[in-house]
Order: C-alpha cells, then structure tokens, then sequence
C-alpha cells in the first residue's frame, strides 16, 4: 500500500471515528488503517460494535475535505511523515482512560510550525477559573521555558491555557494549542484572536477533523494529546474536578513529569494541584529554573538551590555565640563582665574576642567590647 | 431717606450667612462708625468706600454722622466682600441711588480708592446662601459672575465699578471701567505638565487585570483602595486614572463641589463649574491643616474636601505624619469633617473616594515573588513600615490590591486593555442602578449605606450572609469589615447586573469576590470578565457532527455555532461508548 492511500485511509478514519476512540485506534495499529476501514466496511460483527463509525462511513469523502482543508491551510499529518512527533508513539503503552487512547491516526494541523520540533516542549496546563495569581505564574513559567528555547504546548482555553499560550509569545518561543474541536473552529471565540495568530505563526493542531465541535468528551481526547507531545505537563491551577487532572494522570501513565504549581490554602482552584503534589503524583515547582531541571536530562539544567542569604553569625561556635550574645550593643563592658554574662571563663573568652574581632563582628573601645554593625546583623 | 438697608454674606465654613448692612446719613458730628463685630480688614473698608465714592464722581456725606450697622450684630464678621454692600447702602442712605429692591439685592465685593472692583473668593457659596435667604438679585465682581450664576433662580449682575452699580441701578448705561484684577495667586503657577492629567486613560496600563476590575468596583460603589506593591509597578499610574473612571458630576454634587472650591480660593475663574471629579493628591509631607482644612483666619478647606465627589490619591502613605493618618479617621466613616476653632466649629463635606498606596517596605522593592524580591530591609524594618499601615485606618480601607510588577510576560497582545471610557460607562450605569436603589435616601453610593439598612432593608442573599458570618466567626473579619464586605458585595453585584443586563442579588460568588477584594486575595479572572464556565457551556453530545454532513470540509468556520443545533435529533454517536 503506498503512503498516499495510507494517508487516505486514515484521514477516512479520522473523519468517522470518534477522536481517541480507543478501540479503534487500537485496531489500526493492529490491522493497518486501509485493513481496519475495510473489515469495518464488510466484517458484522465490528460493524456492530463501531456502529457509529461504519454508518458515517457510507457518505464520507474524504478526498473532499483533504482538498478543501488544504485549500484553507490545513495538513493532515500521519505517522511516518517527517513532520510526525516522534513522542506521540508512546501512547500506544499508556492504557486507556475513560474509552480514550491509543496513537491518533493523524493530527490535522492549521500554521507553519512542523511538530517535529515539538521534542523538547513542556505542557502547561490548568483551570479556566483561573485566579489572577495563576494567570501571572503560568506567564512567566511558560515565558521563562520559551525563553530556554523550549516550545510551550496547551489548550488555547480561557485561564491557564490562554495565559501560557502568551507568555510563550512573550518570549518569542514557538507555541502550539491542542485543540478539542477542528482547526477552522474559534472556540472559544473570546481567544479568536490567539487562535488566528497561533495559526498563522505557530500551530494549531487537532485530532478532530476540521468542522468538528468542541463536545465534552472531545477534551478528554485531546488532553492526552497534550499530555504525550510534552516532555513534562505543568499544572498551574486546577481545582477537584478539571480537565487539567486529566491531563496530569495522562502525563503520569506516559511516564512524563508532572509538576503543579502551589497555591494558596484558601483557593479552591489550586486544591486539584495540591492533591496531585500530596498524593506524590506531581512535583512541586516554583520557578522556571525547576521546571527546566525536571524536563531536562538527567543532571542537566540543574536549578540552582534556594538559601537564604548567609549572615555574619553562620558558621561561629556555640561557644563564640555565647560571646556575642553577652556583648552590649551601645556602652561597651569589659572582658570579664562579658565573661560574666555569657558563663565562660575570662581566658576563653579574651580569646573568643580577638577571634569575633578579626572577623568583624565586635569592635574593641578603650573601655571594653561592643557589637559592631555587622555584629548586631 | 436717612436710612437703607441692603445685603452681603458672611461667610463661617461652607456656612453663609445672609448680613443686613443698614447705613445711616443724619445730620450730626462729621464721624462714620462700623457697629456689628466687624474684623480690622472689615473696618477699614470704611476708608476704601469713602475715596471710592468721592473717586468714582459721587458724594460722600462728609458733614454728616454716618453709622453703618452689620447685622446679626453678634456675628463675627471678617473679609473684604462688604465693601461694595456699605457704599450702596451709604449711597442709598444718601439719597443719591433708589433704594428700591436694595432689600433683595446683595452686593459682594472689595473696593479699590479708584472706585474699581476687586475679585471676591467664595462667590458661589455667597449666592447660594443669599438665594436661600430670599435674595433675588446679586451683583458680584465680573470675572466671579459665571460663578454665581450657577445658582438657579437669581438675577447675577457682573459689574467692574462703583459707578457701574450705581449706573445700574439708576437704570442708566453702565460707564466704560477698567477691568476687574484676576484672583491674586491665580494663574501664578500653571506649568505645561498641569494638564497631563487630561491624557490619562486606563488604556495605557499593560496587564494589571485584576488591580483595574478592584478600581472599577472602587469607582462605581465609592469604596476606599490601598495599593501596596514595590516601586514602579504601576500602583501611582492606576491612581491617577481613577478620575478617568469616574462619570461627570451630578448638578448637585457639582453646586456643591464648586462652592467648596470657591472656598478654597483654588476655583479657576475661566473655567466655570466643577464638572469632573477632582483628583486630590497632597504630599507626604503634607500638615494636618492642609489635608482636612484648617488655616489662620478664615476656614480653609483642605484635601480631604477639595477632593468631594472625586480622589483622594495619598501616595507613601505610611510616610504621611502621624496626626494626618489620625485625623483621617472620622472622615472616613462620616464623609464630612468637623474643625474646632477657638471659638467655631466648622462643617466641611469630605466624601470623596479614598486611594492609598504604599510600598511594602522603605527600600520600596520587596515583592511577594520570592524570585523577583530585590529587598535589602531587614525583617523589623519592613514590619515598622507595614504597621504604619494597621489600625484604625487600615480597618476602614474596602479594598486591598497586592500589585505585582507588570512583566513582558504580563502583556497580551490579543486584547487590548480597555480604554477608561469603557469602563465610565459602566461605572455610571451602576452609579445609576444604585441612585434608582437609595433614591429617597440621604446617601448616594454603596460605599455609604449605613450597616443596620444593609441588615434590614437590602440584605445580601441568605448564603452570601453565612459566608460572610462563617469568616467573622473565625476572626478574619471585625464587626466594621463585616458591614464593608457587605457593601462591596453588592458593589460588585451590581457591576456584575450591568455586564451582563440582568438583575442580579449580591450572592454567594459576590461575596467571595468581595472578601477575596478586601483581603489582597488574587481574583477568579473568569467571574471578573464575566466568562465563567467554557467547557461547561460544550454540548454533552460526541460525534454526531462526525462526517454526519456532506459539507463538512467546507463549513464555514462560526463560533456562535451551538454544538446542540449542530447535532442532528439521534445521538447516534453514544453509541460508540
């Protein structure tokens, strides 16, 4: 069979079968998309188990739609193209959730980014209902990993999506939405604007044939889409119940990183990401050095550790603290009043002294010690 | 006729008092005496009016006893306004003018010895009170004419001179004078950045979604606004365009705002009434005097007046002297303010809209981001600052907005911020959803509805009030933030009825909205732009579009397309799962 009909016949299948149809995208991986179409076609017994699907496929013309998706800029990728994302192969190992799975049998694609590039991405993901707090954070996040020269993928939806999707352009790094529906849909049509520029400068991509609507079970689908084409899945703010915990459990069956961004304790938007960091499922990050670390090879990007600033007193002994303790403020005391105070002998202490006075930390007037500034820190 | 009577105002705060000023001309020792508690500038008016009678070609009684009597006669009188009433009433005594209607006419104005006029300040409040006193006729100096002819229902007569008052008077044609002097101090100051304030629009502020919604609610409900935020994240540039949000004045609020800043001597002649809300942004450094008025002799109204009806912006607040923060206070809950003097006590309106900004610490760059905290104060240091901002002022403050730098990040090029005008238009329609709500009540803005009414007569929704309960019982919220939570509440209720034009009870999600305002908590960004929902709002069907049409591939792309009238009647498409 050449590619060419290969590409015919998956195209067929993308346009009757529902996106993420486990068991039909199970079964053209086994049996080959143009062997799949034709038992669908003739074999009663899967006919009847793919009703829906075979009924569609009696008036679908697929010649037609590639034609006229191509007449307005739309691809339909396949695997064993070289624009083909590589990573999308482990799908065919990650199960099956809610009925949905499996390697798509092709992505339509609106815009010039090749998804071959997609290698390096991170998925940043979270609610809709987003808090102004999320808002900024996912910006930054995702402008910060665009700005490593890493593209940011996400769902083109209100709230987190919307706010990576342009933190990435911020930064000027290479960004793709998944979405739900076709390519041609502007959903939703408050983003009809990102939706335009993603599809002229940088990618727009679908399981769903284009014209297709945005129907619940469609998000489940595309979630894994979104999950397997990053290297890791960044959760921003995701409440209890939200498409972005599906994304996350995705991410975690294709043995990506999952990391979620804490919120406050009072908010109920970040109560999904807190659960998925508490159960252990998602690591917790909170710069973009982090995230670079747990996306990157191992030992590589390593994020730099987080002190607090060193202060004068570090590093002294608890004999020496002793010391300065005792040592006044504002009128300096002699040595054996200050051994006095701290209980140490007047010989230990003379000599503990002359030590906190090389380093800085008391300072020696005619009438005895005092702290010096950087004593007093 | 040895004895006439006409009229000026005394002015005692924003009070005026309508003064008979009676002349009498009897034949007697050649004397003038000024009874009726007149102040030294008063009483030396006597010698302006008589070299203005004598220059401006009339006569002065000189051989004759001359008493001239302010009445109520125990009312202090002070200021220069009575000179023009005094001549008229001598002239009149003396039979030289008519004294006809003189008992409904009051004349204000100093004199010069040429028989010239001087400006007046505090013209409008004169006409008002004279109105109100039965006074029909007023003649000022010109340039203060468009002033008092704010007031309705008073005949205003601008004059240049003496012999222009009495020309008129006589019904003749006024003589040719010279033209009245501008107000001293007036147009002394006037640089080019003094009107920068006209080109402000919230348009120009990248980002900053959720400080802008908190300043729309504090524009539209009229609640006081602290900004807290490191240096230069914008908390000044928000501020200064809270104007912007805010409608035109009212006739009324505009009478009144108008009559404060005549008082204030800081009323531009040329320009005519008030009609935009003032922005009042006193300096730090600023006295008590000058914030809530006060001064030596006369009553000076301060910022806290000046800016009725419209901002109050105190920027580094903590930095202002402790007696100011103090005496901001009262203010605050009452909306007006109350000066004791030594032997006064004067009543100034001080309902404007309150916005403080503060950094976070006294180096001004300590950010909440642990990433981007520059901050070198030491932990004591920034909790000194940040006390200065506790307390009872702090308690009183509706809405706490926690600004974060602005970022490339921050930036969306695919919705343009929206431009303040936008914004006016919805903040004057909850203006007027709230004026329709207190219609026959003495307040105008939710900001000011006492807390018994809001428990009795415009209570919150049953759950929005256990909410609000629940976070007072846990001590989050005193008994005050109880009652402003409350008003907020139904502020961003009512924002939330003109969004999306229906009528709407401060609810559950308001409330919280409204805590989460007052607490420096960040906002849910779907309720503020009133998108909430997205994939909810997605058709529970699958695949019934699915190749289900022939002309699938050539559909025209509509995102008003609603999934179900899409779907044809058999959810053929169920079946798959």
């Amino acid at each position: 069979m050449s590619p060419d009909d290969d590409r015919l016949a998956r195209a067929t299948i993308s346009l009757v079968a529902e996106p993420g149809d486990a068991r039909a995208l199970g079964l053209t991986r086994e049996l080959g998309a143009a062997r799949f179409l034709e038992l669908l076609r003739e074999h009663p017994e899967l006919r009847d188990q793919l009703a829906a699907a075979s009924a569609r496929l009696a008036g679908v013309e697929t010649e037609r739609v590639l034609e006229s998706a191509a007449r307005r800029g739309i691809r339909f990728v396949v695997p064993g193209d070289e624009e083909w994302p590589a990573q999308l192969a482990d799908l065919d190992r990650a199960g099956v959730l809610h009925d949905r799975g499996g390697v798509p049998v092709g992505l339509w694609v609106r815009g010039p980014l090749r998804l071959d590039r997609l290698g390096e991405a991170v998925s940043v993901v979270g609610s809709r209902s987003s808090t102004s707090y999320g808002d900024q954070v996912a910006a930054e996040l995702a402008a910060g990993v665009g700005a490593r020269g890493r593209p940011v993928v996400s769902g083109a939806a209100e709230g987190i999506d919307y706010a990576a999707h342009r933190g990435a352009l911020s930064a000027g790094a290479p960004t793709v939405a998944v979405l739900a529906c076709g390519v041609d849909r502007v959903y939703p049509a408050r983003n009809r604007d990102l939706l335009r520029h993603l599809g002229e400068a940088h990618a727009v991509v679908s399981e769903a044939p284009p014209g297709a609507s945005p129907f619940r079970i469609r998000f489940l689908a595309r979630n894994r889409l979104i999950a397997a084409l990053g290297r890791g899945t960044l959760l921003v703010e995701a409440a209890l119940r939200s498409g972005a915990l599906n994304t996350g459990s995705w991410a975690d069956r294709l043995n990506r990183v999952v990391m979620g961004v804490p919120g406050p304790l009072t908010s109920p938007v970040s109560q999904g990401v807190h659960q998925l960091i508490r159960r252990g499922s998602a690591t917790l990050v909170t710069s973009t050095e982090e995230v670079l670390e747990l996306v990157g090879a191992a030992g590589s990007d390593l994020a730099p550790e987080l002190r607090a600033p060193e202060q004068p007193r570090d590093g002294l002994s608890v004999r020496a603290r002793q010391v300065l303790d005792a040592v006044p403020v504002a009128a300096p005391a002699p040595t054996e009043s200050i051994a006095r105070v701290a209980g140490l002998a007047p010989a230990d202490v003379r000599r503990l002294l002359l030590a906190l006075a090389e380093d800085g930390l008391v300072d020696r007037a005619p009438t005895g010690w005092r702290l010096t500034a950087r004593g007093r820190g | 006729m040895p004895v006439a009577t006409t009229h000026c105002v005394a002015l005692d705060g924003a009070r005026g008092h309508l003064i008979d000023v009676q002349a009498d001309v009897s034949p007697g020792q050649a004397t003038v005496t000024v009874v009726g508690r007149a102040d030294v500038a008063l009483r030396e008016g006597v010698d302006r009016v008589r070299m203005a009678i004598v220059n401006s070609g009339l006569r002065w009684p000189a051989t004759k006893r001359t008493t001239i009597l302010l009445s109520p006669a125990d009312l202090q009188k002070t200021g220069t306004q009575f000179d023009l009433a005094m001549a008229v009433s001598v002239l009149a005594a003396d039979g030289q003018v008519e004294e006809r209607e003189l008992d409904r006419t009051a004349f204000i104005g100093e004199l010069t010895l040429a028989g010239g006029l001087r400006p007046a300040v505090g013209v409008l409040p004169m006409s008002l009170a004279a109105q109100e006193r039965g006074v029909r006729r007023v003649f000022v100096p010109e340039p203060q004419a468009d002033e008092a002819a704010m007031v309705s229902d008073l005949d205003v007569i601008g004059i240049r001179s003496l012999s222009q008052v009495v020309a008129s008077l006589l019904g003749e044609p006024p003589p040719e004078a010279p033209p009245v002097a501008e107000t001293s101090g007036a147009h002394l100051l006037s640089w080019r950045g003094d009107e920068r304030r006209d080109d402000l629009d919230l348009a120009d502020l990248r980002g900053m979604e959720d400080e802008k919604y908190a300043a729309e609610v504090a524009a539209a409900g009229g609640h006081a606004l602290l900004l807290s935020g490191a240096k230069g994240c914008g908390k000044t540039s928000l501020a200064e365009r809270m104007p912007t949000l805010l409608p035109d004045l009212t006739r009324e609020e505009s009478l009144e705002l108008t009559a404060l800043h005549s008082l204030a001597g800081v009323l531009d002649p040329g320009a005519g009434m008030v009609l935009r809300p003032p922005f009042v942004a006193p300096h730090h450094d600023a006295s008590k005097a000058s914030v809530v008025g006060g001064g030596t002799g006369r009553v000076q109204p301060g910022a806290l007046s000046r800016a009725h009806c419209g901002v109050l912006f105190l920027d580094e607040f903590p930095l202002f002297r402790a007696d100011v923060i103090e005496a901001l206070r009262q203010p605050l809950e009452s909306r007006d303010i109350t000066i004791a003097r030594r032997d006064e006590l004067v009543t100034l309106p001080a309902g404007g809209m309150l916005v403080l900004a503060s950094n976070p610490c006294p180096c001004g760059a300590w950010t909440a981001f642990a990433g981007t905290n520059r901050c070198g104060c030491a932990e004591r240091v920034r909790r000194a600052y940040q006390g200065r901002l506790t307390g009872p002022v702090a308690d009183r403050i509706d809405i706490l907005r926690n600004v974060q730098p602005a970022s490339l990040a921050s930036h969306d090029p695919f919705r343009p911020p929206e431009p303040s005008a936008v914004v006016r238009d919805r903040v004057a329609a909850v203006r007027d959803r709230q004026a329709r709500r207190y219609a026959d009540r003495p307040w105008r803005l939710n900001a000011h509805v006492p807390g018994p009414r809001l428990e009795d007569t415009w209570p919150l929704t049953r759950s929005a009030q256990r909410l609000i309960a629940d976070e007072a019982r846990r001590g989050r919220l005193s008994a005050r933030g109880v009652v402003r939570v409350q008003r907020l509440a139904w502020t961003v209720a009512d924002l939330r009825s003109v969004r999306d034009g229906r009528d709407h009870e401060p609810g559950l999600a308001d409330a919280e909205t409204a805590l989460r305002l007052r607490a420096g908590l960040p906002l849910d960004l779907a309720v503020l732009r009133g998108t909430r929902g997205g994939e909810r709002r997605a058709a529970a069907g699958s695949g019934a579009d699915l190749a289900a049409r022939p002309d699938l591939g050539a559909r025209p792309q509509s995102a008003a397309d609603a999934p179900h009238a899409a779907a044809p009647p058999h959810r053929d498409g169920q079946g798959v799962a």
